[in-house]
């Protein structure tokens, strides 16, 4: 879970960027990703992302971690394509792996530079429903907590021989993903009266937004604008 | 010149091959994700306005019951982070000699009902999308559509049906899993052949897909199946009152 973008520097060129400015650049680049048909904007994009990562000091180990997955599966889809129509699959092939990368590039800048709790902000702004934004808040809150809990009864499991055989595995693994539902059933509970201790009544109160700063709303412009005008090219 | 390998069952096996140990056997397989990017933004978007109206239909269930039970809205939470926490759990497959993960809605979806489990699943892959790089933004849609949708309607209709019939609890949640992973499986195969086959014809590829996930998602969905029966016959060991509670068995099944 250090992957988890709370844990990485919080002092980089990007973290005095506004959080809704990131997500809706995001949204926009990830808009002319998906839309753009040839090889050039996703790898500049790739590019640009990279140089990012590298100022803000992303460990190499999480960012192999992040894009290991969709490199593989990149590497696979140009494969399939090749197998399955020749060279002009291997071309379209490559343009999708080149869009994996692009998008997957996007998303890894917005989740390294901005913490849980400023997205979630973002988000509100965006008229996201409360109620999705207080269930993500809760989940997010609480896989730290299970997952240690997850992590003890592994453990245990494992000491005494629970994942000796197949067999055993099979049922080890089905005891600890039910006494997860139940710590989630007793923790709900906990919560609960603990939140109506403190004046809970269904609703969680939600965080303020600051106005927007004038060089947030400069910065977006002139970087939808120049990317913007590559992507027409 | 057009390159062509003229043997088709080279062709296949390759392929096989290719998918099963480039992607399966290097590292942990997420195949239940579709990963970011992967679909052009016609799709994604497509996959995106369908999965609105099932996430809004989770969100009314949700204020409603908030509304009559204030514990429900954490409770939700919870089961979020425990569907995001199994989803993420790389788990042996023997036939493939690797590890995949199972998707938590068959679950899910017995013990909150499809609409919340449809919710919960959205919660947890935004998560992960933002984070792990499982699955992603552009794909959300797609992916809430084959996990949320078929695979918590799938588990929910499954274990139902079975119940009804006055099968035991344990068959029925090991069913609900199974169907819940293979519906999930055989969506997330037709977005795929729809978002990648470009000019080529949709069905071949779709065949083509769909075997090449055999190897794995076959014995995943019993092992999702097996891990749901077990969860299903902890819950009714420990805690009876709380899948009464849960509304997925009646008061008198408890006491019998």
């Amino acid at each position: 879970m250090e992957i988890f973008a709370e844990h990485l520097r919080k002092d980089h060129l990007l973290s005095k960027v506004d959080a809704r400015i990131k997500l809706l650049s995001a949204l926009s680049l990830l808009g002319m990703v998906l839309s753009y048909k040839g090889f050039a904007f996703p790898v500049i994009i790739t590019a640009i992302c990279v140089f990012l990562c590298v100022r803000m000091k992303i460990p190499l180990k999480i960012f192999i971690l992040r894009f290991s997955e969709p490199l593989f599966i990149a590497a696979v889809i140009v494969l399939l394509k090749f197998f399955i129509s020749g060279r002009d699959g291997l071309i379209d092939g490559i343009l999708i792996a080149c869009r994996i990368i692009g998008a997957v590039s996007v998303v890894a800048v917005l989740g390294f530079s901005t913490p849980f709790t400023e997205i979630m902000s973002a988000l509100s702004w965006m008229r996201i429903p409360k109620g999705f934004i207080e269930i993500l808040m809760l989940a997010y809150r609480y896989v730290f907590v299970l997952l240690e809990d997850a992590m003890v009864i592994y453990n245990a499991q494992k000491n005494r021989l629970g994942y000796c055989s197949i067999k055993r595995g099979l049922s080890s693994f089905g005891t600890l993903a039910g006494s997860l539902v139940l710590k989630a059933f007793e923790h709900s509970h906990n919560i609960t009266t603990a939140m109506i201790q403190r004046g809970y009544d269904g609703n969680i109160p939600a965080m303020k937004h600051k106005p927007f700063k004038l060089h947030d709303i400069a910065f977006s412009v002139i970087l939808i604008t120049i990317i913007g005008a590559l992507w027409t090219i | 010149m057009r390159f062509q390998i003229s043997n088709f069952k080279f062709q296949i096996f390759f392929l096989l091959f290719t998918i099963h140990y480039s992607l399966f056997t290097a590292s942990d397989a997420y195949a239940m994700h579709i990963s970011e990017g992967i679909l052009p933004f016609n799709w994604a978007a497509l996959w995106s306005v369908i999965s609105v109206p099932f996430v809004a239909w989770g969100l009314y269930k949700l204020k409603k019951l908030s509304a009559v039970d204030l514990s429900f809205k954490p409770l939700v939470g919870l089961m979020a982070a425990v569907v995001f926490i199994i989803s993420c759990m790389p788990i042996p497959v023997p036939t493939a000699g690797t590890c995949s993960h199972p998707c938590g809605t068959g679950i899910s979806g017995i013990l909150v009902g499809p609409a919340i489990s449809i919710l919960i699943t959205a919660v947890a892959l935004l998560i992960q999308a933002l984070f792990l790089a499982h699955g992603g933004l552009t794909t959300w849609g797609a992916d809430i559509v084959s996990m949320g949708v078929m695979g918590s309607f799938a588990g929910f209709l499954t274990f139902k049906a079975l119940r009804s019939m006055k099968i035991n609890l344990a068959v029925s949640g090991f069913m609900a899993g199974l169907f819940a992973d293979w519906a999930t499986y055989l969506t997330t195969s037709i977005e795929l052949a729809s978002g990648i086959k470009g000019d080529a014809p949709f069905i071949p590829l779709f065949y083509k897909i769909l075997v090449a996930f055999i190897p794995t998602q076959l014995p995943l969905g019993i092992l999702e199946g097996a891990m749901t029966a077990g969860m299903i016959t902890l819950l009714y060991k420990k805690r009876p009152d709380l899948l009464v509670k849960m509304r997925v068995l009646k008061p008198e099944e408890v006491a019998a």
